[in-house]
């Protein structure tokens, strides 16, 4: 890895971190990083889950005068009432950095961090079995971190409003158990990508009646490989073009202008043959605004634009349509979830399996080039 | 088990082990009443203990003021066990466990690859194989902690000799005395270094109890700070000894660098002493060492062979031997110097009245016999007889666990060295240190590979990964490395494997998924069959229908879908009017339209489709969505799956097709097969798992009226 000049850090903590967000920085040497913790050997059950926010800083070390010797601090915690499923960060800072958490058990959580010293100012939560009944497992903040969407196991997709003092919701949908959703992500202010069983992605729009816009079709892998959505992405310049990861490498784009032909990036084809980055159960997909290749420059290009997975099997990778992947990392164990600094896109943040925050530092130099 | 408390009245439950003399007393506060009559313990997840403790029940009911007060007949209360050794915290533990994990695994493939190819010459593999060995145990090695200054060490205390590091652990003391002994080949030949070199390293370990040098020159180096004349004071000069004696010779050469006679207002009165104390520090320092590598920034010079040792060694002790008969020492005014100096000069020469003197326990004493008298020292009979030797000069009470490991090694007796391993360091050292044993010697290789009657057919190195798997699945976090040992195991490992993911917990789909992936890894088909199953069964009671199909069809469970389909039909026969299909839509593509995978349920794809276009047809729409209504019923009731109980809604849904106005759009013939269809679902009234529709009274009879209207249409129309 030493060639390419990526530095890999980590940072072993004492609790398996199930979900780690950047918050977006004020100052660009003391940046925040929001990680869900849960310590199962603690005393008691409420005291178990967590968010921890750390600050991860950089000092310039002799050894390495060039790149800082990041390290990260516990700088506040928030005791969570259930373990968390999901976790998420508001993209723009909003007088406070906004961090959405969703439970197994069903509730929603709003903290509101000090961009400055990173403590927590105030927490609105949803705590009843209203919103959901059950594991949420995905959770999203709009932009400006005003509104947010949940959708859970239970079927139910939520619409919370995040006013000064309290959540408001709104049921967007309630299948009543009879499908579930597993992955949500907005795509504009009025429109929203949910997925699910069988890699089914919806399509939402608020302004029609009963926001259902489109959807892809279960099946549409005819049986060969079917399995569960994980996480979907939307560039935002992009914003017709889902990217979706799942079960067993799987990991697509799902154009609305041409719904019947998802792209499939990684995966079993319809022919049958394995183009794969990984085998197992791919947990995150972003759009990589690090990685850019010289053909996708021209905005009007067709390729789809890079996306960073992370799996089960410990990969850490970039794709590209029609490339071959670039490992970033081949861990041991697995990679759970990671996420891509927005404002630093070279810095990646992620969570191992044995209980660490892993840090990836790629060289800057590499946009300009 | 249960037991009876140890003493009626007492809240004290007493563990006993046959080990400590006197047994340890850990009061558990229980808060039930006294006289307890009985006390259950049981094993719960990981290392937590289950007491229950029951009262004697009354043999007439409480009076009521008891009840008031919430008085229980017994309670059950969690002890957290803890193990109270050295200062390894459990979750240090659990980080060796992880970092344990890719080195065990890649000397377990290595091994496997190896042996498919034994075929070729074993010699060859025999070489290859310890520096596998050798790379493991340095992985481990480094993983239990790096020797590393404390960062605030960047300004050097002039007046520091023992540098402050990070506390070593035992742990990484013994992998390394293990690593030096059967592992290491190369280092054989320059064996008596690098104890030399272990004992530095850990010296302050070996004993809690007793003095050792490291605690001596801490000791002295606190005193010395306040102390401006140090060659007055005895413990200077002991202390130089001391570590003179087990090689550190970098700590005596720069305590002898404080000697008052290098201060420069002193340097002219005393420069016949100054000239000695230099003397003895060249000499300390120009020490020849039997060691291969020169860069490891320790004073002495260093020679590769044993004929530049020994050429070396003459000149050296020359060197010694010329300057005790100087004639200096007379002219050296300062009786301590002289005295201190000598001594020192007498252990470099091999003195054993002065050695035993320097040293504090007998493995420093070890060191410094293989360090000034017998460095040739080879076998582990000779080091043996050696060891045995200083144990009789100098007896220890207590012999901690790095102690008896080390003897345990030179006994050349792997048992006493597993067992030593197991009491003192616990189940992960002995799991992995197994494999140093086994590289170390085939008598050991031989004794623990053998496969045991009375261990139920396994070898002991299988018995040790087995009980390490176990502790690592009893806990959630190291859960998930428990296989990677199990799969080592060829005899029970995956059996065990298979009971481990059964027990596994269901609740939510990421758990479930990564328990697939291990099946998959280990190719436990029927395994994740099973998972599927109890998930799919799970989340259909709790209510997530379409999780709980996804799971059983993945699990391709023809059985239950069936069972679940009867439900489903009951649930659709009632809600499934009109405007609740958007509810179900998501749950009809889950199933998809292909037959045979979802146990029936794909009758209510079709059933969807039908009731679309019947839809379309009630709109007003053109006649076309009427055939394809039409050809949709067909299609349903001549489907073998179409249930029964569905008939009947089906016909009474479509009497508007029947009497569609423009023109009949059924054939004779399908008429009839309706007819038939009809007169099928009145005989089987009759039996008792006929299910009734929710209709109207009338509507059979309407039924009946659309389907001859429709046949004499048809009968009309085909002449």
């Amino acid at each position: 890895m030493a060639e390419t000049g990526e530095y890999f850090h980590r940072f072993p903590q004492s609790k398996s971190i199930d979900a780690v967000r950047w918050l977006s920085a004020v100052s660009a040497f003391d940046r925040f990083v929001a990680a869900a913790v849960h310590d199962p050997d603690a005393s008691s059950s409420a005291a178990a889950a967590a968010i921890e926010i750390h600050s991860l800083t950089l000092a310039t070390s002799p050894l390495s005068p060039s790149i800082g010797e990041p390290s990260l601090h516990v700088r506040s915690s928030w005791p969570s009432p259930s373990r968390i499923s999901a976790l998420r960060s508001s993209p723009t800072p909003h007088k406070h950095l906004a961090v959405a958490a969703a439970t197994l058990s069903g509730s929603l959580h709003v903290l509101f961090v000090d961009p400055v010293d990173g403590s927590i100012d105030s927490e609105l939560s949803i705590a009843d079995r209203s919103l959901h009944a059950g594991l949420v497992s995905a959770v999203d903040l709009l932009e400006g971190g005003r509104e947010c969407i949940t959708a859970g196991e239970d079927g139910r997709v939520n619409m919370v409003t995040i006013g000064e003092a309290r959540l408001d919701y709104r049921r967007v949908y309630d299948s009543r158990g009879l499908v579930s959703y597993t992955a949500a992500r907005w795509g504009s202010p009025m429109e929203f990508a949910t997925g699910g069983l069988g890699f089914g992605v919806q399509w939402w729009d608020q302004r029609k009646p009963g926001g259902l816009v489109s959807q892809l079709k279960c099946n549409w892998a005819q049986d060969k490989a079917t399995g569960i959505v994980h996480s979907i992405d939307i560039h935002p310049s992009r914003k017709h073009i889902c990217m979706v990861g799942g079960s067993s490498g799987t990991i697509f784009a799902w154009d609305l202008r041409y719904q019947q032909q998802p792209i499939l990036l990684s995966g079993v084809g319809h022919d049958g043959r394995r183009v794969s980055v990984s085998e197992s159960e791919v947990w995150e997909v972003q759009y990589d605004g690090h990685s850019r290749s010289s053909s996708v420059t021209s905005a009007a290009s067709a390729k789809i634009l890079p996306v960073m997975i992370c799996s089960e099997d410990g990969i850490l990778a970039v794709l590209e349509q029609g490339e071959e992947p670039t490992e970033l990392l081949i861990e041991p164990c697995a990679i759970n979830a990671f996420d891509i600094d927005p404002q630093n896109p070279s810095d990646v943040v992620c969570s191992l399996e044995w209980e660490t925050i892993g840090i990836l530092m790629r060289p800057r130099e590499s946009i300009i080039a | 088990m249960p037991g009876r408390p140890s003493d009626p009245g007492s809240e004290a439950v007493v563990p006993f082990s046959p080990e400590f003399r006197d047994p340890v007393v850990y009061p558990v506060h229980h808060g039930v009443r006294p006289p307890l009559l009985r006390v259950y313990v049981a094993w719960s997840r990981g290392s937590l203990l289950h007491v229950a403790c029951l009262r004697q029940p009354s043999p007439e009911p409480e009076p009521e003021d008891s009840v008031d007060e919430g008085e229980a007949g017994g309670k059950v209360v969690e002890v957290r066990l803890r193990a109270g050794e050295e200062g390894i915290s459990e979750a240090q533990r659990r980080r060796i466990a992880y970092g344990s994990v890719p080195a065990f695994a890649l000397l377990q493939s290595r091994k496997n690859s190896l042996m498919a190819m034994s075929r070729m010459s074993s010699s060859l593999l025999r070489g290859e194989w310890w520096q596998y060995v050798l790379e493991y145990s340095k992985n481990i090695s480094e993983l239990l902690g790096t020797r590393r200054l404390s960062s605030n060490m960047v300004i050097e205390d002039p007046r520091m000799v023992v540098q402050p590091s990070e506390e070593p652990t035992s742990l990484k003391a013994a992998w390394e005395l293990m690593e030096i002994f059967y592992v290491d080949k190369q280092s054989l030949t320059w064996l008596p270094e690098r104890l030399v070199d272990w004992s530095e390293d850990y010296d302050s370990l070996v004993t809690r109890t007793e003095l050792t040098i490291h605690s001596k020159l801490v000791n002295m180096q606190k005193k010395l700070a306040n102390v401006k004349v140090v060659e007055d004071d005895p413990d200077y000069w002991e202390g130089m000894s001391s570590a003179l004696a087990v090689g550190w010779l970098d700590i005596v050469v720069k305590l002898l660098r404080f000697h008052g006679s290098y201060q420069l207002d002193q340097l002219d009165n005393r420069e016949t002493e100054n000239g000695l104390v230099e003397a003895v520090a060249v000499l300390v320092s120009t020490m020849p060492r039997l060691r291969p590598d020169p860069s490891s920034g320790k004073l002495g010079q260093f020679c590769k062979t044993r004929p530049d040792f020994i050429k070396a060694w003459e000149k050296w002790r020359g060197h010694l031997s010329k300057l005790e008969c100087s004639a200096f020492w007379v002219q050296c005014s300062h009786d301590q110097t002289r005295e201190g100096l000598q001594k020192l000069l007498k252990i470099m020469l091999g003195d054993i009245t002065n050695i035993t003197s320097a040293t504090c326990h007998w493995m420093e004493l070890l060191v410094s016999h293989l360090l000034y008298i017998r460095q040739f020292m080879a076998g582990l009979e000779g080091l043996n007889n050696l060891a045995h030797k200083c144990r009789q000069l100098k007896p220890t009470v207590h012999y901690n666990g790095l102690m008896s490991l080390l003897i345990g090694i030179l006994e050349e007796s792997p048992e006493v060295v597993l067992a030593e391993c197991s009491k003192t360091f616990g189940p992960w050292m002995v799991a992995h240190g197994i494999e140093l044993l086994t590289a170390g010697s085939d008598h050991a290789d031989v004794l623990l590979h053998e496969e045991r009657y009375s261990l139920g057919g396994i070898s002991i190195e299988e018995l040790h990964r087995l009980v390490y798997a176990q502790i690592l699945s009893s806990h959630p976090l190291t859960c998930q490395i428990a296989p990677t040992y199990l799969a080592s195991c060829p005899k029970q490992g995956i059996g065990l494997l298979e009971i481990l993911l059964y027990k596994q917990p269901i609740q939510h789909h990421q758990v479930i998924l990564k328990n697939l992936e291990i099946c998959r890894l280990y190719e436990l088909d029927n395994i994740s069959v099973n998972v599927l199953k109890t998930a799919g069964m799970y989340n259909w009671k709790h209510g997530r229908r379409g999780f709980g199909i996804y799971w059983l069809q993945l699990a391709r469970d023809e059985v239950r879908l069936n069972r679940i389909a009867q439900q489903l039909f009951k649930c659709i026969g009632k809600s499934l009017s009109d405007d609740s299909f958007k509810q179900w839509e998501g749950l009809l593509e889950l199933l998809g339209t292909q037959v045979g995978s979802s146990g029936g349920l794909e009758f209510l794809h079709k059933y969807r489709d039908f009731k679309r276009t019947l839809k379309q047809v009630e709109d007003g729409r053109a006649s076309n969505a009427a055939r394809q209504a039409a050809e949709s019923l067909i299609q349903l009731m001549r489907s073998p799956s179409t249930p029964q109980q569905f008939w009947l809604p089906l016909l009474h849904d479509s009497v508007k097709l029947l009497n569609w106005k423009a023109h009949p759009l059924l054939s004779v013939s399908e008429t009839n097969l309706l007819l038939n269809k009809l007169q099928d679902l009145s005989m089987g009234k009759l039996r008792p798992d006929f299910v009734d529709a929710d209709l109207p009274p009338s509507a059979l009879s309407s039924i009946r009226l659309a389907l001859a209207t429709n046949l004499g249409r048809a009968i009309l129309e085909e002449c």
